[in-house]
């Protein structure tokens, strides 16, 4: 072999490696038997998989849980997020191999996974799921649970869009928040805001370093009774609702009113330790992230459901929810069954869990506890519980997440990047992703 | 091979009969192979096998949760796909652009490695050479903080002779730039150590008689180096290509791609089709469509590049 042959050598040998290397990320779309109702209910040694927070409190639970199931041993991981979703698709690529017996899931990710993988999570009404079926929050049933009866998971958390607002910034500004009742309003006190004390109206992740970027647009859409996909599935993304969500953002910029937190969870944080907005409008469970950031701030915060996008519209949506589930492939769901029912079905650990970590509970019933309709100091004596029990039982609108979600939500974090870095025209660019959605989909628009 | 061609032992084997082939001579014949045998088990589960069935998947869609048959499907989809053509063009621009820059700047710092006149060479090397051992996530998040618009040391230290703030990884264009800059810091000092380990096998003989004939530095570097540079520099441009097409890893972690597609390589799109979208055969697919481009430039490299005879 002259040196000649040796380069070509490791040449075809590099690519054929790289080759290698990447296709190891394929998989088969099959998995394990997804069967529900395996092992013993008294007896076992399960893992459930969650991420930071929630893993806490799950860990938490276990001991009062290895009171009554003394013979079922919980180790609970905190995977974190979003490395957990990586996982559990790579374990369900692989037939179910390897995954935990518990795995918590988001609803951005549930329907995804239900449809393609169909027995990758086990069928909880095997295990008498159903009983439940009215114990959760409205609308979230229709998340978990197919037409053919099968239930992939059961809710835990469900969170109800949120404006939590710093009340001495609105003060100073002299703006009286409750007299907001629209975006339109809300892009006008923004104006006096940002005039008076030079703070921004709110902040947006605009080159969308992170898949969230698109929450606030996503909130706007359902505060409008809209979503990227109808019920029947056909994209809805460029539907009036969502050029008009656009729009508000689109205004909001050219204002200067949005803050720039590219940077993922690091820069939200530092922005909401500098103060740089006015208003942070994400969900119930941001409440207690924000306690925990900037706890010398009591009582200068506040809390209240975002205006509607036009008078008199909705308030409230449930803009996500997460769940647990059980792995098809598990040896022991019956255990791990027993577990999950512990934790969402007790409205005593909701209630721990809420106030360890202020993750809202699904479960309605958790909301008969007092610490729901208590004033919170932190929030200027304003009663959060209540706020978002208002939210989660108010008629609500079914969204449709589908298996195509991701694609979508990149569709769209795309489509307000070019709006906010590029000032391009809302409608234009929704177009456009609504065509290229169509295109990899396979799916009509609406 | 030779040695079992010709035995350099005679002596027939103790108790073999006489005028058969001895034992011992086909179990030397095996031995080889059983050697070789647990290497090939192991490349063969690994690597062929997922290669083969990535092939068998990029001819499968996944429809109600079941594989089905769709034939070339996935590769016409590929030949439509505005966002396949997005990555294929930001991989290109980064193969245009920034192999050539770093491959330069290699050869400048090889050369300075090999000069006399550098003092504490070793750790000059050594200091070069040390960004390639980085953990590729590590030093990925270690430039998005540096690099963050508002809160990253480099648009501080801009902002203390009074340069305004770059939008290194919010702006499509600088997003770009930054990508580019943070893998010439990775891989430059990993190329210039290959093409110093070549200038250091040119003989000084060639450097003295060129000296003789007159010429210059430059003239001797022209004449002398860079024809002896040649198949090194064969070898990084084409490491470097195979590299580049497959880079998936820093725009990943300082972009995810962004902003609207701007650092969204081949890699990332095909990462993103299997794991957020779940679409295991058109990432398959977009594999196979990168391992034949990579074959392609591989061989036109060789051609341009390799020994002319």
């Amino acid at each position: 072999m002259n040196r000649r042959d040796v380069l070509r050598a490791g040449g075809v040998l590099s690519a054929g490696a790289g080759l290698g290397g990447l296709t190891a990320c394929s998989g088969t779309g099959s998995t394990g038997q997804g069967g529900g109702a395996a092992g013993d209910a008294a007896k076992g040694d399960i893992t459930v998989w969650s991420w930071a927070g929630p893993a806490a409190e799950l860990k938490a639970l276990v001991p009062a849980f290895n009171k009554q199931f003394p013979d079922i041993k919980v180790t609970v991981q905190d995977i974190g997020n979003p490395a957990i979703w990586d996982k559990i698709t790579t374990g369900l690529a692989a037939g179910g191999g390897g995954l935990a017996d518990v795995l918590h899931i988001g609803v951005d990710y549930l329907p995804g996974y239900v449809e393609k993988f169909p027995n990758g999570l086990a069928d909880l009404s095997k295990l008498g799921a159903d009983t439940y079926k009215d114990a959760f929050a409205a609308g979230l049933w229709r998340t978990v649970s197919s037409k053919d009866g099968r239930v992939s998971a059961l809710p835990w958390e469900a969170n109800s869009a949120g404006f939590y607002y710093r009340s001495d910034v609105f003060e100073a500004a002299g703006v009286d928040v409750d007299a907001i009742d629209t975006w339109d309003a809300a892009i006008e006190a923004g104006k006096q805001i940002k005039a008076r004390t030079g703070k921004y109206l709110l902040g947006i992740d605009k080159p969308a370093s992170q898949a969230d970027s698109a929450n606030f647009f996503q909130m706007l859409l359902q505060l409008q009774g809209a979503f990227y996909f109808d019920l029947d599935g056909r994209i809805t993304l460029d539907s009036p609702e969502a050029v008009r969500a656009m729009t508000i953002i689109k205004r909001m910029n050219d204002a200067g009113l949005v803050n720039d937190i590219s940077g993922g969870w690091n820069a939200l944080i530092s922005s909401i330790k500098k103060g740089t907005a006015a208003v942070v409008p994400w969900p119930t469970w941001f409440g207690g992230i924000i306690e925990e950031t900037v706890p010398g701030e009591a009582g200068k915060w506040g809390v209240r459901l975002p205006p509607p996008v036009r008078r008199g519209g909705l308030t409230s949506a449930t803009v996500n929810s997460t769940h647990l589930a059980l792995a098809g492939a598990g040896k022991h769901q019956a255990a791990a069954w027993k577990f999950v029912e512990f934790v969402l079905t007790r409205p005593e650990n909701q209630v721990k869990i809420y106030k360890g970590k202020g993750i809202a509970p699904a479960l309605m019933k958790a909301y008969d506890d007092p610490v729901f309709h208590t004033p919170s100091a932190f929030f200027g004596g304003r009663k959060p519980g209540e706020i978002f029990l208002g939210a989660l039982k108010a008629d609500s609108p079914a969204f449709n997440y589908t298996a195509d979600y991701a694609r979508a939500l990149k569709a769209t974090t795309d489509a307000q990047t070019k709006v906010l870095l590029k000032g391009a025209d809302p409608a234009k660019v929704l177009r456009e992703a609504a065509d290229q959605l169509a295109q990899q989909t396979g799916r009509k628009k609406a | 091979m030779t040695a079992l061609a010709t035995p350099a032992r005679t002596k027939p084997a103790a108790g073999g009969p006489q005028g058969t082939r001895p034992p011992r001579l086909t179990a030397r014949r095996l031995a080889p192979y059983a050697f070789v045998l647990p290497a090939l088990l192991l490349f063969a589960a690994f690597k062929l096998y997922p290669i083969a069935w990535s092939f068998v998947l990029s001819l499968h869609k996944t429809v109600g949760g079941v594989e089905t048959f769709v034939g070339a499907d996935n590769y016409t989809r590929l030949l439509h796909d505005p966002l396949f053509r997005t990555a294929l063009g930001n991989t290109a621009v980064i193969l245009v652009v920034q192999v050539p820059v770093m491959l330069i700047l290699a050869t400048g710092l090889a050369v300075a490695f090999d000069s006399a006149a550098l003092r504490a060479r070793s750790v000059f090397r050594l200091g070069f050479f040390l960004p390639m051992v980085t953990g590729l996530v590590a030093y990925g998040i270690v430039f998005s903080v540096l690099l963050n618009e508002e809160y990253g040391l480099v648009n501080w230290l801009l902002g203390l002779v009074g340069i305004d703030s770059v939008p290194w990884l919010v702006d499509p264009l600088w997003a770009k730039i930054s990508l580019g800059l943070a893998l010439t810091w990775h891989y430059t000092g990993y190329n210039a150590m290959i093409l110093l380990a070549r200038l250091q096998s040119i003989p000084g003989e060639l450097y003295d008689a060129a000296s003789v004939d007159g010429a210059g530095p430059w003239k001797s570097f022209r004449h002398v180096t860079l024809p002896g540079l040649r198949p090194a520099l064969l070898l990084t441009t084409v490491l470097s290509t195979i590299g580049t097409l497959q880079i998936f890893d820093e725009p990943y972690v300082l972009t995810r791609g962004g902003p609207d597609n701007a650092t969204l390589t081949i890699g990332v799109y095909l990462y993103q089709n299997a794991f957020t979208y779940f679409d295991f055969g058109y990432a398959s697919a977009i594999a196979y469509a990168l391992a034949v481009l990579i074959g392609i430039l591989g061989l036109i490299q060789f051609r341009v590049l390799g020994d002319r005879k």
